[in-house]
């Protein structure tokens, strides 16, 4: 046990040497643990409160003041505590996706691969399947259906953007398990659940990390647009603030700020993902490590 | 739908490359039509999974009496069971009856078919320019990986890549349209061409107006993939033995890209692009609602408002499937082109 | 691929290019006088027996003659296509005189016309999707020459606000299947004051003016009505120039429009009520409970504190922007002056926490520990939900104003969203509901709403709507809407109308919340003159009737002015966009050629 713990933190110390040269990734990563850091300390400073309108005290619609540094909303609710206690239903709705997605996509990609025969073939078929249903529209779709509520929001994100990860961990598993020492643990008796789960699986573990932290990223915008689009979860995130801002009419009032916060909030934590997951690819996939 | 770096030389270079043309177009197509009968199956189960008295749900309120509900009840067959009303679809959709929508009264496939061509002008443009930016930027990124302009285009299009379509859309709307401070509002507001549109090429020109902000809109945002795909495989390019071959000869850097390298790398991300053609679909829903551009996204996100469950059915129907059909074309020219397999 | 390439170069160019030149705009001295109206939802169906949407409806009265419009002062019907009218003693035969008037294809309009309509909305159940309801009561239909009568089956005091348009018969009855038809031939016969030309789906509708039209040609000679699904982008609309009027405006993109000296904000009284509808013991038509409403809403007590606890001025000014008058009455609005009642002195219930407590301490809701309030029997808390719309952002607004108010009474309010066609099946026919949101929009005559809270609308026992809004079913309301159907003397049916008005305002099965304001906007440099309905302060868009679109003045100069400059920035921009792009495909492409002479090498 301490040799393969030895090894991990070797391993470890490897990848995080090389993770610090890619500079746009530290960025990424540093601003995406501060946003984390923010969302998960908002309750010890505020609570839902602060989306209540009737506890909006401001003047409506007010431009940036010291009271409130990024404005207020139609009801007089501050923009900047909004933002932050929705950041809370963005990333969680964000995350949660990415990891339904993962999951999904983890299981089905690695059964595809180590399942060569027709439960392969079958696998295969499905994601495919799933690979090519506009993403967008079929998680309109499943909203709909459902109703809007947190969970069905997530579902119908993670339920369609799991196939490029059921992809890459299949390619994956193939490269895996074309590998001598499966061979050989397979002829020592080593079962399916054996082989995948101990060797298969911590060998994509890193590539699967890069591509769900993308996931996150897609997802957080999947979310915004759906809101837009009228299917939200019924809480403050900054999607529905931006339906907010279209449905009071923010724009042709001039109320700049509470159009554009929102979106920059959303623009730049999204970067931040994509740019830490890119970094992680670059890092773990060395075919592409020449790329800089 | 992630940025990472997809695949899609390794997907691809799977197939077994030897089988013959025609083996490998009927395989394809039998997957398509395999593809296509699970999304009629999974679409017909998923609208029966509504909640509620579907009839009811048609008609939104608006007072009907009993003998009203059960003549509209035998007219969508739900008095029959299940499986009659499954084989009754089924048939009904293969004869590309898609039912007849709610909120207008008429079929859904006469309303689709008024649409369609606006939203095939408007992704298809937005799509040749989305491409032709991304394979162009792609190409000389990739060719001088770290170079200023390749952290200036990457840069640039991952954070495009990050932004709402609907928000970018507002904004566009809010500069160009509305016009702010000294920017003019010079573009259309709405639509695809002026009430009183001239006639021959002035139409045309209106028209050419009224796409600039919508097919902006689409080209930022997607733009990116196409352009990290495109680099990468330039990358993979770059490595290769010839390259390095053709140097040696004294060819001129410039020469090697452009006659080896980009058309090498080119099948790939014309391949990605037909794999993505979805996701362009799906962001033809938010512009089009933006910018009130009378296509089959506006019909779509109706639907979704009102809601209109025939109408979101048959639409989401058509966008699929025709979807799927793309992709199994893709494959198939795909097939055709790519040197490697036209060799072996 | 290359070719391909310089192809889509090529493409960019003349998509771009396309700016350069300016949207040709035919200046001519004589420029047809043309006002565009905007609307924020389009056109459903351009056949009247289908349509249901407002600017639908809208489109059509400005097409097509009814038999009585409101008058433009009063609001009480006055003659349209029927020039005068008589009424059998017991009410149930009327005889309309039709006006000797032509179609706009020339044709003579006769009751043949008005009775084939009627008869074939009776007859044909395609027909009915519209206004069905309107000929529920009609036993029969004949003309002769120009006289229609009209036989009911039973007496119908709201007989001449009929929302049925005149159809011309010979150009209709050649229509196969009513249901499916789409009416898409232009220009449409017609017998109002414009002719719709054209029609481009989810675009705009063009209307030529009648210039037959029996009043006299409308003083335009082009009505345009242009459709947005971005009320932000309608707005813009309206700033630029592209529309000249636009109505229905919700209440922050009506404020935006202050402060340009072009435009004229016109916010009138309107034609709507927003109410609470209260679950106080749903039945079905056989009067079989049904539904899971609380049992403290049975008690109107209980209803009577919730409606003291309702602050509704600051609904108004929070919810509304101040742009909407608190409600003291009921289901009425007071824009129509001869039907509206308003509770006065005792009877008036104006916003007292204290009282509110009281009446509920008083009839023994008792507050427990958690300072929630239970039942007398102490069997069940007085937790409620309030069911509202998804996407609806006012009123989820309403309802956080609402749960902070009866947190104060000891009561708990959770919101319930739920699409509309879940929330019309919940809270019309399975009653599975506390309290939700409603409202409805008012016809001069206010038959139709009062309608919706008899008996006979609840549903039937196996769970078929009826259309009720309350589920009510009140004796004392029975009677009286039965007294107002027979009594054709206005001022008379009037009070017996206010008399329902205050049963619904004190047994509170609705309680009404506020009356929104009608807001529209219009350019003074484009629009000269429009005279709204009722003419003093009344509405325009939103009205009923023709008046304010067959009145409306274009200002003479007309706006190409405006349009011109515009357009010369357009071109300059356009131009300047134009050149980058052609020296950046210039490039592309020299670098293309050279490539090719390197081939032949």
């Amino acid at each position: 046990m301490s040799i393969t713990w030895t090894r991990r933190r070797l391993a470890f110390g490897r990848f995080w040497a090389s993770f610090r040269t890619q500079r746009a990734g530290v960025i990424g990563l540093a601003i995406l643990l501060l946003a984390v850091l923010l969302a998960v300390i908002a309750p010890l400073f505020i609570d839902a409160g602060v989306t209540n309108v009737v506890s909006g005290t401001g003047e409506k619609l007010s431009p940036p003041s010291w009271d409130d540094p990024l404005g207020t909303d139609e009801s007089g609710r501050s923009v900047l505590l909004m933002i932050w206690w929705g950041s809370r239903t963005s990333l969680l709705i964000g995350f949660l996706a990415a990891l339904l997605s993962m999951v999904i996509g983890t299981v089905l990609g690695i059964a595809a691969g180590h399942f060569r025969g027709w439960i392969g073939a079958i696998v295969m078929r499905i994601t495919d399947w799933f690979l090519v249903l506009p993403s967008l529209v079929t998680a309109l779709v499943l909203a709909a259906i459902l109703g809007g509520s947190t969970v069905t929001i997530i579902a119908a994100i993670g339920v369609t953007s799991w196939p490029s990860t059921a992809r890459l961990i299949r390619a994956q598993t193939l490269a895996v398990e074309a590998r001598p020492y499966i061979e050989r643990s397979q002829a020592l008796g080593g079962g399916h659940w054996h082989i995948t789960t101990r060797h298969v699986l911590p060998n994509v573990a890193p590539l699967l990390l890069a591509s769900t932290t993308l996931e996150v990223a897609s997802a957080i915008v999947t979310e915004s647009t759906l809101a837009f689009l009228g299917v939200s979860a019924n809480k403050t995130s900054w999607g529905t603030m931006l339906r907010g801002s279209y449905d009071w009419g923010a724009a042709t009032s001039g109320a700049w700020w509470y159009i554009l916060v929102p979106g920059l909030c959303i623009v730049i934590v999204v970067m931040a993902f994509t740019l830490c997951g890119r970094a992680l690819e670059n890092v773990l996939n060395p075919r592409l490590r020449k790329a800089v | 739908m992630t940025i990472s770096t997809p695949p899609a030389a390794d997907a691809i270079a799977e197939e077994p490359a030897r089988r013959g043309l025609l083996r490998y177009a009927v395989a394809k197509v039998g997957g398509a039509l395999l593809s296509i009968a699970m999304v009629i199956v999974a679409t017909f189960f998923a609208f029966r999974l509504l909640p509620g008295d579907p009839v009811r749900a048609l008609a939104q309120g608006r007072n009907m009496t009993p003998e009203q509900l059960d003549l509209e009840r035998r007219r969508l067959g739900l008095d029959k069971s299940l499986l009659e009303q499954f084989v009754q679809f089924v048939n009904q959709t293969v004869h590309f009856d898609l039912g007849t929508s709610y909120e207008y009264k008429r079929p859904v496939l006469d309303l689709i078919g008024e649409r369609i061509g606006a939203t095939l002008l408007l992704t298809g443009t937005a799509l040749v320019m989305a491409v032709s930016l991304g394979i162009w930027q792609g190409a000389r990124a990739g060719w001088k990986p770290g170079s200023r302009f390749d952290k200036f285009s990457t840069g640039v299009s991952l954070v495009l890549w990050s932004v709402p379509t609907f928000w970018l859309g507002l904004l566009l709307l809010m500069v160009f349209a509305a016009g702010i401070g000294p920017i003019p509002g010079i573009f259309p507001t709405r639509g695809i061409e002026s009430v009183d549109a001239p006639d021959g090429f002035g139409y045309v020109l209106d028209v050419a107006k009224h796409m600039v902000l919508p097919c902006l809109t689409m080209v930022a945002v997607v733009y990116a993939q196409y352009l990290l795909v495109m680099r990468s495989s330039v990358l993979d390019e770059v490595g290769q033995d010839y390259v390095t071959t053709a140097r040696a000869k004294g060819l001129k850097d410039d020469e090697i890209r452009r006659r080896h390298a980009v058309p090498n790398a080119l099948l790939p991300t014309v391949t990605l692009v037909f794999m993505r053609i979805g996701f362009v679909v799906g962001g033809a829903v938010t512009v089009e609602a933006i910018f009130s551009w009378p296509g089959l996204g506006q019909l779509f996100y109706e639907a979704i408002r009102v809601p209109d469950f025939t109408l979101m059915q048959g639409t989401f129907l058509l966008i699929t499937v025709s979807v799927i059909l793309m992709n199994t074309l893709a494959d198939v020219i795909y097939h055709v082109l790519d040197p490697r397999v036209r060799s072996a | 691929m290359r070719k391909w390439i310089g192809a889509t170069a090529a493409m960019g160019m003349l998509a771009l290019g396309g700016l350069a030149g300016p949207a040709a705009q035919a200046a001519e001295p004589s420029a047809p006088k043309v006002i565009r109206v905007g609307a924020t939802q389009a056109m459903d169906s351009m056949n009247p027996f289908l349509a249901v949407r407002l600017v639908s409806s809208s489109i059509h009265r400005w097409m097509y003659g009814y038999l009585a419009v409101p008058d433009s002062k009063t609001l009480q019907p006055s003659p349209d296509l029927a020039e005068s009218w008589t009424t059998s003693p017991d009410g149930l035969t009327w005889t309309f005189k039709i006006r000797s008037a032509k179609w706009s294809d020339g044709q003579p309009i006769t009751a043949a016309d008005a009775a084939w309509t009627f008869n074939k909305m009776i007859t044909d159940d395609g027909a009915k999707t519209a206004n069905g309801p309107a000929v529920e009561n009609f036993a029969s239909v004949t003309a002769n020459g120009q006289d229609l009568t009209v036989k009911l089956k039973t007496p119908q005091a709201s007989m001449l606000d009929n929302p049925v348009p005149i159809m011309p018969k010979h150009a209709w009855e050649k229509v196969g299947d009513i249901a499916r038809y789409e009416a898409n031939e232009y220009p449409a016969v017609t017998s109002g004051p414009y002719i719709a030309v054209e029609h481009k789906k989810d675009q705009y509708v063009k209307l030529k003016a009648n210039p037959d039209y029996w009043r006299g040609a409308p003083k335009i000679d082009e009505l345009q009505v242009i459709f947005y699904d971005n009320p932000a982008a309608a707005i813009v609309g309206l700033k630029k120039g592209d529309i000249d009027l636009i109505g229905r405006l919700a209440p922050p993109d009506f404020e935006a429009l202050k402060g340009d000296e072009n435009i004229v904000q016109w916010n009138t009284e309107g034609r709507r009520a927003t109410y609470l509808q209260v679950n106080h013991g749903a039945t079905t038509s056989d009067n079989k409970p049904i539904g899971d409403g609380h049992p403290a809403l049975k008690d109107p007590k209980v209803r009577q504190a919730l409606h003291y606890a309702i602050d509704k001025q600051k609904l108004v000014d929070q919810v509304q922007n101040g742009l909407a008058k608190p409600a003291d009455g009921s289901i009425v609005p007071p824009m129509y002056k001869d039907f509206f009642w308003q509770a006065e002195g005792e009877k008036k219930v104006s916003f007292d926490v204290a009282k509110a407590n009281k009446i509920l301490d008083d009839a023994g809701y008792k507050k427990g520990a958690d300072g929630i309030r239970t039942m007398p029997d102490g069997s069940r808390k007085l937790q409620f939900r309030f069911s509202i719309h998804t996407d609806a952002p006012i009123e989820e607004k309403l309802a956080e104003y609402l749960t902070g108010w009866f947190k104060e009474l000891g009561i708990t309010l959770t919101t319930k969203r739920l699409d509309s066609s879940k929330f019309t099946e919940e809270t019309g026919t399975t009653a599975l509901f506390d309290i939700a949101i409603s409202g409805w929009s008012v016809n001069p005559d206010p038959e139709e709403v009062l309608a919706t809270h008899l008996c006979s609308r609840r549903p039937t026992a196996s769970g078929e709507g009826g259309g009720t809004e309350s589920f009510y079913c009140d004796p004392q309301y029975e009677a009286l809407y039965q007294q107002q159907l027979k009594e054709l003397d206005r001022p008379k049916r009037a009070d017996i109308i206010k008399k329902m008005e205050e049963r619904l305002y004190t047994d509170a099965p609705v309680i009404a919340l506020y009356y929104p304001n009608n807001l529209e906007g219009y350019r003074k440099d484009r629009i000269a003159k429009v005279t709204s309905i009722p003419e003093d302060k009344g509405m325009l868009y939103g009205g009923s009737g023709y008046w304010p679109f067959y009145t409306l003045e274009a200002v003479s100069k007309d706006g190409a002015a405006a349009e011109d400059d515009g357009s010369n920035t357009g071109v300059i921009v356009g131009i300047v966009a134009g050149v980058l792009i052609l020296i950046g495909a210039g490039y592309f492409l020299t670098r293309r050629r050279k490539t090719v002479a390197d081939d032949r090498e």
